[in-house]
């Protein structure tokens, strides 16, 4: 028996040995590289062709550009172009460029391939997402006078068309390599599926620092590509990582007990998370329904019945400002500081929804019809915060006596119902990654446009107060005087407020964690946050 | 049947089954919701271009015939046809992480195993305590897998392997255990009990001959559990395996992958039924 | 001896769930949003969840809405897989050879697409109570084949068995013979797969609530109480969010004790 007992033994032998075994190390880091991770593999490296946050980086990370915004201060800076020009009209532009450029792979940089990057971007065939915000790309011309001048000709002025030219990467004429010869800090060394992208140094960036040395600083990226926020945590907490970028909420207490100097609350971001309602006259829906969401005080008692408070408190554990427009408060630039919204209050919202014709019996909402007050609010799983922010609306709501069920789909299967079929009764969710330029909303605010979510794609405006904002937001894309520009869309949020087609809930606030051992990193709301300044960078001792 | 014969049989059963499997997976994949929608299509900056990339491409995916002509001509080349969500040949996807998920899959099953049956031999011949010696593999059978994993980063110690084999050996252990307690009571056990055979005797003797059968249709059950304990093991741990690439395409409903990998787990369904039908068959002969 | 205290005991914590829900003063949605991730107190005896809700209210109601579907969803799927299993024993080679091989392809199909058609099948304002009850029968009708070839050999060796032929010899029919026979000589099979599938199902219906079935807020689900062990910033904040798995070890090991108790009686 004691042989049969030993075997036992075995077992937790077995069971101790495996349990030494790593559960997931990085890779080794390269003296002084620099590492974080990113959530999914980047589906390109071509910088014309992303459509993609993950893309958006590692073009970020290499591509050189004639310009770029200053994350902090929204400003413009020169990059390649050493100066540009735009004329009265806002038809031409006129970039001078350094003398002196070179690729990575030591081939000098003139005008031709700055003329070739933005023809390829311009090309139909490319199908690149930056075309599309020069409004007619087929219209657009570029020529080049000489190797250090460029001058692009648009068909009609575009406001704020510096900021495109943050997107377009220059690359070799007739030669693009995927990341592989860039103009950027960085060049892409390797990539495997799944598991990393590796950046080096470009030894020919054009930038050096006051005194005159060579940058980037840091020799590398590794970019890890990881979707389980315990590892990454517990990676950063090891050292092993240098930063986490969009920290989530409920990890930002536990980072902060252990590396209280590493966490960044920035405050209130660009992004939003709101409600909606389906507002479409064709959707799938009982016409009593249609009418419950089409009615501005039924839509206007649920934003005020809801306890915005509660939800940044409790969902963002305080991480999260109360929401009342599309712009957030961060935006000191475009936010209506004169905004009149309906304010918190269930006995507001219960009078409300009384002169409007509905009643309680008991605890459940009854419409004039006689139909219970009963719909669903649709959300994507896998968001925890939004998830609470959920729950905790249904129970708001039901202070209103209204039965709300809460779905939460995977993304395809939610954006099948919210944008092909138009099959859902509410909907909760968010918009990130936000550019501070109203104009960038274009497509959300135009009745006509398809992403115009409550009620999409409409020939005409269904609504007066719908035709205005489509007004509105056309002086402000049209007018190049900042005032005009101001005024409009001040008028847009008044509207959204009194109408509440999205009620905004809350400005979720930009976290990010930074390793103590890094310098020079001067953190931002905007993308790409914590390394937008990426060529001053560096660990600590561990530069060149 | 001559060896030949049963050989054929097996082969043409198990293309078969890929071509049922595939034909299924075209079938629950392509009109599963969400098929033709892109996340981008929320991105209000990237809405336009993924609306173009879908209406190009639902012209060529709405009709399942012309899927399935596109997986046959896929298969016939070789490559599997191009991934939808990567846009490069299924096989290359593929081919890199099999070996990976081969070998977490072959060391998970085989310390689920090992643990199991060193736990379990000892615990079944005892006439009392079996249930408080068994209770490790009650309390891992309650744990989900997404808990241990936690557990393991937490403790930065422990991994895949480990996580995999507990799985499997909770399992095992259970029906392993069961089967033996049975055997232990066999009236010829006893006797040999009484006449002083050692128990190490008895297990190699008896008790190990007369459950092989039912041991070789646990392994076929070991290998779908372990299968099925795959994905969300290596998704957890990022563990660059066929899992995390079935998982990943299963979120972005990228069919190629979706049969590609379905045909992979018929082949390996396929075999583990193999190990269980050769005993019968010799039985039989 | 045994299995009536492992009944006592189990019958005591579902009447003592049910009492707690009868007593308490907050059903399992309050939300008390001033006592979030609260410490045990008289009040909210293991404190509360991450949105205020008392937790020994929700415990109590998962326990029996995952108990009940858990379990019943596990019976089923063991009783499918033991008849697909002993069909697949008696009848003719060639038949068994296609009940083998349909339960293969079974095995090796992505049947969370169906899982995600159920869905969408399903009326959006399903109440909590529908949607678990189709996750529960859809896993019940899902988890059958990995056993049900197991059994197939089991009985298939027990087939020839001399107990077999000596019932056949004495007159008893096929269906007898497996009824009284057979089924308690594959209880080592059958037992331990419910076992397995009544944890498995708890979680998994957690883990279908990413897409969108499982048990819908606000009612609470025991697989999504398990899944909060996954979290390490809740694992620091409260040591209560152990009580679920605890109950569900108490719970595994008091059917287990019935399980080898019938096992013993064979």
């Amino acid at each position: 028996m004691y042989k049969l007992l030993r075997s036992s033994l075995m077992s937790a032998g077995l069971v101790v040995i495996l349990t030494l075994s790593a559960p997931g190390q990085a890779a080794p880091r390269q003296p002084g590289e620099l590492a974080w991770a990113i959530h999914y593999d980047p589906k390109t490296f071509d910088p014309a062709k992303v459509d993609e946050q993950e893309s958006e980086f590692v073009r970020y990370l290499t591509g050189g550009v004639l310009l770029r915004i200053n994350r902090q201060t929204q400003q413009l800076e020169p990059h390649l172009a050493e100066s540009y020009q735009v004329s009265p009209q806002g038809t031409l532009i006129v970039f001078k460029l350094r003398s002196g450029l070179r690729f990575s792979d030591g081939t000098a940089l003139t005008s031709g391939d700055v003329a070739w990057s933005l023809r390829r971007v311009l090309a139909p065939a490319t199908q690149a997402v930056v075309a599309e915000e020069f409004l007619l790309p087929a219209e657009v011309t570029v020529d080049t006078p000489d190797a250090l001048t460029v001058r692009v000709h648009l068909p009609k002025r575009i406001i704020g068309i510096g900021k495109i030219f943050d997107e377009i990467a220059i690359e070799p004429a007739n030669r693009p390599s995927e990341g592989r010869v860039t103009s950027g800090p960085f060049t892409v060394t390797d990539y495997k599926r799944g598991q990393y992208v590796r950046l080096s140094r470009n030894p020919n960036y054009w930038r050096r620092d006051s005194s005159g040395a060579q940058l980037p600083y840091a020799s590398g990226v590794r970019l890890d590509i990881l979707n389980n926020r315990e590892q990454e945590i517990s990676l950063f907490l090891r050292g092993e990582y240098d930063l986490i970028d969009r920290l989530s909420p409920d990890y930002f207490s536990i980072v902060a007990q252990k590396s209280p100097q590493s966490v960044r609350d920035l405050g209130p971001s660009l992004n939003t998370e709101q409600l909606w309602f389906n507002e479409f006259p064709g959707a799938p829906l009982p016409e009593y329904e249609k009418a419950w969401f089409q009615n501005q005080s039924f839509r206007v008692a649920v934003s005020e019945a809801i306890h915005r408070s509660d939800l940044a408190r409790i969902a963002y554990d305080g991480h999260a400002t109360p929401a009342y427009s599309f712009i957030s408060i961060a935006n000191q630039l475009w936010y209506n500081h004169d905004l009149k919204y309906p304010h918190e209050s269930t006995a507001d919202a219960n009078r409300m929804l009384a002169a409007s014709g509905f009643h309680r019996s008991g605890n459940q909402l009854y419409d004039a019809s006689g139909h219970p007050v009963k719909f669903s609010i649709l959300t994507n799983s896998g968001n925890p915060a939004r998830q609470k922010m959920a729950a905790m609306i249904q129970q708001d709501l039901a202070a209103l006596g209204m039965q709300v069920t809460i779905v939460a789909l995977d993304f395809p299967a939610l954006i099948e119902r919210l944008l092909h079929k138009q099959d859902y009764e509410a909907c909760l969710l968010g918009l990130s990654d936000v550019e501070p330029d109203p104009s960038s909303e274009m497509n959300i605010w135009m009745s006509s446009s398809p992403n115009h979510q409550w009620n999409p794609s409409q020939k005409t405006p269904a609504t007066p107060w719908e035709a205005e904002i489509d007004k509105e937001m056309q002086i402000q894309a049209s007018s190049s005087l900042q005032h005009d520009r101001k005024v409009a869309v001040d008028r847009v949020q008044q509207i959204v407020a009194d109408q509440q087609p999205f009620i905004y809930l809350l400005y979720p606030s930009a976290l990010q964690a930074i390793s103590p051992q890094l310098k020079g990193v001067q953190p931002a709301i905007l993308s790409p946050g914590p390394f937008w300044n990426i060529e001053f960078i560096r660990r600590q001792g561990g530069a060149r | 049947m001559s060896l030949p014969m049963r050989i054929v049989t097996r082969v043409g059963r198990t293309l078969l089954l890929m071509l049922f499997v595939a034909a299924g997976t075209i079938l629950l994949v392509r009109f599963a919701p969400g098929y033709f929608a892109d996340s981008r299509e929320m991105d209000a900056k990237y809405a336009e271009a993924a609306r173009s990339e879908i209406q190009a491409e639902n012209s060529q995916q709405q009709s399942l015939s012309l899927i399935a002509i596109r997986e046959v001509k896929g298969w016939i080349k070789g490559d599997f046809g191009e991934s939808r969500q990567y846009h490069v040949p299924v096989a290359e996807l593929i081919g890199a992480r099999i070996r990976v998920s081969a070998l977490l899959l072959a060391e998970g099953i085989l310390y689920g195993w090992l643990i199991a049956i060193c736990a379990a031999l000892p615990v079944s011949s005892l006439r009392k305590g079996g249930l408080l010696f068994g209770l490790p593999f009650t309390i891992l059978l309650a744990i989900p897998a997404a808990a241990m994993a936690t557990a393991c980063i937490l403790a930065e110690t422990g991994g895949p392997v480990l996580v995999l084999s507990l799985l499997i050996s909770a399992r095992d252990f259970k029906f392993l255990r069961s089967l033996l307690e049975g055997e232990w009571r066999s009236p010829h056990l006893l006797q040999g009990r009484a006449q002083g055979l050692s128990p190490l005797a008895l297990v190699r003797m008896h008790i190990l001959p007369s459950v092989v059968p039912q041991l070789r249709a646990l392994a076929t059950l070991s290998i779908v559990t372990a299968l099925g304990a795959l994905v969300p093991i290596e998704v957890i741990f990022t563990v660059p395996g066929v899992g995390q690439l079935a998982w990943s395409a299963v979120m972005n409903r990228d069919l190629p992958v979706l049969v590609a990998v379905s045909l992979l787990m018929a082949s390996v369904v396929g075999f583990a039924g193999l190990l269980s039908t050769r005993t019968l068959t010799l039985e039989e002969a | 001896m045994r299995t009536r205290i492992a009944a006592g005991i189990l019958l005591a914590l579902i009447l003592g769930a049910g009492l707690v829900l009868w007593l308490m003063p907050y059903d399992y949605a309050f939300q008390d949003r001033d006592a979030i991730m609260a410490p045990a107190t008289a009040q909210h005896w293991s404190g509360t969840d991450e949105l205020g809700r008392d937790r020994t209210v929700r415990v109590s109601a998962a326990l029996l809405i995952g108990l009940a579907g858990a379990s019943a969803a596990a019976a089923i799927t063991t009783m499918i897989a033991a008849g697909f299993g002993l069909v697949a024993a008696f009848s003719r080679p060639a038949i068994a050879a296609i009940l083998m091989f349909l339960s293969d392809v079974f095995l090796s199909l992505p049947w969370l697409f169906l899982l995600m058609m159920a869905r969408s099948l399903l009326p959006l304002t399903a109440s909590p109570m529908q949607t678990a009850v189709t996750t529960f029968l859809v896993l019940a009708a899902l988890g059958w084949p990995a056993c049900a070839r197991a059994i197939y050999r089991g009985a298939a060796a027990l087939r020839s068995a001399e107990w077999m032929i000596q019932g056949y010899a004495c007159g008893l029919k096929t269906r007898q013979l497996i009824r009284l026979h057979l089924v308690p000589h594959l209880r080592p099979l059958l037992l331990p797969q419910f076992i397995i599938c009544v944890p498995a199902f708890i979680v998994a219906e957690a883990n279908l609530g990413a897409l969108g079935l499982g048990v819908g807020e606000p009612m609470p689900s025991w697989g999504a109480m398990m899944l909060e062990l996954d979290n390490s910033a809740l694992l620091a904040r409260s040591h209560w969010v152990y009580l679920p798995i605890a109950l569900l070890i108490v719970v595994l090991l008091l059917l287990e004790s019935f399980t080898t108790e019938a096992e013993t009686n064979v």
